[in-house]
């Protein structure tokens, strides 16, 4: 026993050692250091990196040492800004030695474009990494450092995976600081606030998380706060990342963050009490807590008639019931219970199978596996083949399985419309959850049939009720059932009466606005008001 | 650990489906023959005063379920005693409510099908369920209870419309011998569903608004026994006395029935969906009601126990009768009597009595200090 204790000791003790984890890099002070020192300091930690430049400069009669990442930094901009404001006629006869002629120069010089005064070698080189250019003046124990961020990238443009027919046409993109501007363009409120987050021990990535500080629930934003501080991981290259990492259980298929590239359901949301989470380097956003009702609802619901958007709000519950259960319960039917069916169904259904070699279960299969891979194909494949891989798609799986016997002509419409009902979801992370429970039914029920199918509904729903989203219910406003927030769930109310937030937020104002009228058409004068 | 609150609408679908549970299985009352449903509305009086009993004793002591209360009255190691036979006893209906269905599936929906396989997957998932707590069955039910009311309603709207309602089956009215009648209604309909009811002594201790719940489980009551009144009544009214007292299930006889233009025929299906949701909830229920008592017994989390526990139900369910006949057989003829009614009925008022001496003998120490 002391052996094993001593062996645990020992493999506990062993720590594996990070590359550049901020916290433990040592702090050298710029004090001890001349410029030369400096510099090789920096050849040293950056490794003659090709797009490190150190140049050196003279303002006034003191020496400076300019450092920057020429990739990383709008170069004619800083040619023309810098050399602007060092050579102008004031700035020649001056020598810089003391730590407030520094902070006067920056005062007069860079004022309005914003500076910061840096003590640490770690500040200098993690100031050059997140684009800004370090000034170090000899003699000077502190560096200048200045923000002149090329900020490249795709511009603003539509949605590709939220489209909507009427409503804002404009998407987030990578840039962070874009989409934060597309948010702040949509609510124009002092109450609009977004925390800064460093995150990826190794990448370094910008992460903010934004909420309207007199709407949220006090609770919930400490819990973000919290779970977002707590990650520990090497790089973040997308939200899902993070998605992943502050969960609050990951063992399930359903997402329990939800993700939007559209910058005015972050807004709305924003105004419900929720909390957005912007990642530098990703234009989906993610938008904490999430329940189930919120993936079957889209922007566009509120663009149109609330007539139309209930009706099709239902659809999207129906067609959520059709792809999950279609092909189970065909099998299951088939398989187990063919009295279920009509007589005159049963037998068409019975004479078009009758060349098909396969059970139901297997003809299910065949087909559900080649959409599956088509349906892959088509998301990965280069653009140009695009063409050949939907004609043959659409022939193979259609009709010449049909026709060579494999499948039946019913299992074609089968499948089609399991496909076409697990495309109306808003939301692309919701859909992939019922494609994968939809083959753990058609199992289930190749075994125990309609039955089968109802335990899986069951636990699935069981399942679900277990799930939270940041401390919410997933099933909230349905279970636990809330009466007040059946405005907007399954089919939704006229604007003018939602007045309040979703309950199930607590939010510290619950109040969207004060009660408000239906629209109506004017009193005529002189007559009786009805 | 965490402790778990149900809100009063989950409360009410709980009591709801759990009597709905094997009830709308097997049929009640329909040892009254042509007047089932008189006996069952009867009986919904009955339930209502049981539920009073309950949760009077309940009230007595807030936020204590039934093995504390138990604990309050005697020792410790006398509450144990008490408890392991409230374990057994929880236990053993779960087997029995859990055999009904299993029965069900196999003789009606899946006869090639064991019925230890439907058994056994039907309990994993209420192992699950249990394990997730007793919000999640909460939940759960308060999501699937819609369901039940639509499909009742579909149910009669679909035999009504296929003309299958037939009036003169229930009339004569009240053509009844009194001491038939009076049998039929006690013990039978007090002590199956409504003496059941006892398991709600644990779940009780759970609830967000006690103030509330009072009229919550006596309006769930109500509720059920109107939906129970009309799945006889329908039995009744469709199938004739007769068939119905031969039916094995004679709801879902009653369903078959239903075609309407030769294409609506044969809703076997969501007849056999809202009984395996009463079932479910009813096993759930009077399972919890044991795991509690383990966790009072053991003192260790009840949610380690539920899939083992699930495990021995889904066993005994099997073991505990040899056929279908011999199951009914055996709940009308012995563990009515002998485990139903003490357990029901003897033991908690027993229980009540000493717990309102203790109660009158601290009140009036107290009195006699204030006094002195």
């Amino acid at each position: 026993m002391n052996y094993l204790k001593k062996l645990l000791a020992i493999n506990s003790k062993k720590e594996i050692p990070t590359h550049t984890t901020p916290d433990k890099a040592k702090k050298i002070e710029l004090t001890k250091l001349s410029l030369l020192d400096l510099k090789s300091q920096l050849l040293h930690s950056f490794g003659h990196t090709a797009d490190l430049q150190i140049d050196e400069a003279k303002v006034g009669k003191s020496n400076v040492m300019i450092i920057y990442l020429e990739t990383v930094v709008n170069t004619d901009f800083l040619k023309e800004m810098l050399g602007k404001t060092l050579e102008s006629p004031i700035e020649n006869d001056i020598k810089v030695t003391t730590m407030d002629e520094l902070k006067e120069l920056s005062k007069r010089s860079f004022g309005v474009s914003g500076y910061e005064i840096i003590k640490t070698f770690d500040d200098i080189v993690s100031g050059i990494l997140d684009g800004r250019i370090v000034l170090v003046f000899e003699g000077i124990p502190a560096g200048l450092s200045l923000s002149y961020i090329n900020s490249e990238g795709r511009t603003v443009a539509e949605p590709t995976t939220q489209t909507v027919v009427r409503g804002p046409k404009d998407a987030f993109v990578e840039d962070a600081s874009v989409n934060l501007n597309l948010i702040r363009k949509r609510i124009k409120n002092h109450n609009l606030h977004f925390e800064k987050f460093m995150i990826g021990n190794e990448s370094r990535t910008t992460v903010y998380m934004g909420y309207m500080n007199a709407i949220v629930n006090e609770k919930i934003l400490v819990e973000v706060r919290k779970r977002l501080k707590k990650i520990n991981i090497a790089a973040v290259f997308e939200s899902a990342n993070i998605e992943e990492l502050i969960i609050d259980k990951t063992a399930t298929v359903f997402p329990l963050a939800m993700n939007t590239e559209r910058p005015d359901s972050a807004a709305s949301n924003l105004m419900d009490g929720k909390i957005v989470i912007i990642t530098d380097g990703t234009p989906f956003v993610l938008m904490v807590p999430v329940v189930l009702t919120d993936f079957f609802t889209s922007a566009e619901d509120y663009y149109q008639n609330y007539f139309m958007s209930s009706f099709v709000r239902l659809i999207r519950y129906l067609s959520f019931m059709i792809g999950l259960l279609m092909p189970s319960a065909y099998v299951g039917v088939l398989t187990f219970h063919p009295e279920l069916l009509p007589t005159t169904l049963l037998l068409s259904i019975i004479a078009q199978r009758e060349g098909v070699p396969f059970p139901a279960v297997v003809e299910v299969f065949i087909m559900e596996i080649t959409f599956e891979i088509l349906r892959e194909a088509g998301v990965r494949m280069p653009r140009a083949v695009g063409q050949t891989v939907s004609i043959v798609g659409a022939l193979v799986i259609g009709q010449a399985a049909a026709e060579a016997g494999i499948i039946s002509n019913i299992m074609v419409i089968i499948v089609a419309i399991t496909a076409i009902a697990n495309f109306v979801f808003p939301n692309y992370s919701f859909a992939n959850a019922s494609r994968l429970i939809r083959f753990i039914l058609i199992i289930v029920a190749s075994i125990l049939g309609l039955y089968g199918v109802l335990l899986v509904l069951v636990f699935m729903v069981a399942h679900l009720s277990s799930l939270r989203s940041f401390g919410v219910p997933y099933l909230s406003p349905v279970a636990p059932f809330v009466v007040e927030d059946q405005k907007d769930v399954f089919i939704r109310f006229p604007l003018w009466s939602i007045n309040k937030r979703p309950s199930y937020l607590s939010t510290n104002e619950t109040k969207k606005q004060q009660k408000t009228d239906s629209p109506s058409p004017p009193v005529p004068e002189g007559g009786k008001k009805n | 650990m965490l402790t778990e609150k149900l809100s009063l609408t989950q409360l009410l679908t709980l009591i709801i489906n759990f009597l709905l549970g094997s009830a709308i299985v097997i049929g009640v009352g329909l040892e009254a023959k042509r007047n089932a449903w008189i006996v069952v509305l009867i009986g919904m009086f009955i339930g209502i005063v049981v539920m009073l009993f309950y949760f009077y004793l309940i009230s007595l002591l807030p936020g204590k379920n039934l093995f504390e209360i138990f604990e309050y009255c005697f020792k410790r190691p006398i509450a144990i005693c008490l408890t392991v036979l409230y374990v057994t006893y929880f236990i053993y209906v779960s087997c029995r409510v859990i055999r009904d269905f299993g029965e069900l599936i196999s003789s009606a929906i899946l006869p090639l099908t064991p019925t230890e396989v439907v058994i056994l997957t039907l309990m994993l998932v209420i192992g699950y369920i249990l394990y997730m707590g007793i919000e999640v069955l909460g939940r759960t039910s308060e999501i699937f209870t819609p369901y039940t009311f639509g499909f009742m309603g579909i149910l009669f709207i679909f035999l009504y419309a296929g003309g299958n309602i037939q009036l003169f089956n229930i009339e004569p009215i009240l053509a009844i011998k009194p001491h038939v009648m009076a049998h039929a209604i006690f013990p039978s309909i007090a002590v199956f569903p409504y003496g059941e009811l006892i398991a709600f002594t644990v779940i009780l201790a759970n609830v967000t608004d006690f103030k509330y719940s009072k009229i919550v489980c006596l309006m769930g009551v109500a509720i059920a026994s109107l939906i129970l009144a009309i799945s006889v009544f329908l039995i009744i009214v469709t199938l004739g006395e007769n068939t119905a007292i031969r039916s094995n299930f004679p709801l879902l006889s009653a369903a078959r029935l239903v075609s309407i233009g030769e294409f609506i025929e044969r809703i076997d299906a969501i007849v056999v969906f809202m009984m395996m949701l009463g079932i479910l909830i009813k096993s759930s229920v009077f399972m919890y009601g044991g795991l509690k008592g383990l966790e009072y017994i053991f003192k260790r989390p009840f949610r380690y126990f539920s899939i083992p526990v699930a495990c021995i139900v889904s066993m005994f369910s099997i073991f505990i009768s040899t056929d279908f006949s011999d199951h009914i057989q055996e709940g009308i003829l012995v563990s009515k009597y002998l485990i139903h009614l003490p357990m029901e009925y003897g033991i908690p008022v027993f229980v009540m009595g000493i717990l309102l001496f203790k109660k009158w003998k601290k009140e009036k120490a107290s009195r006699k200090e204030m006094n002195a």
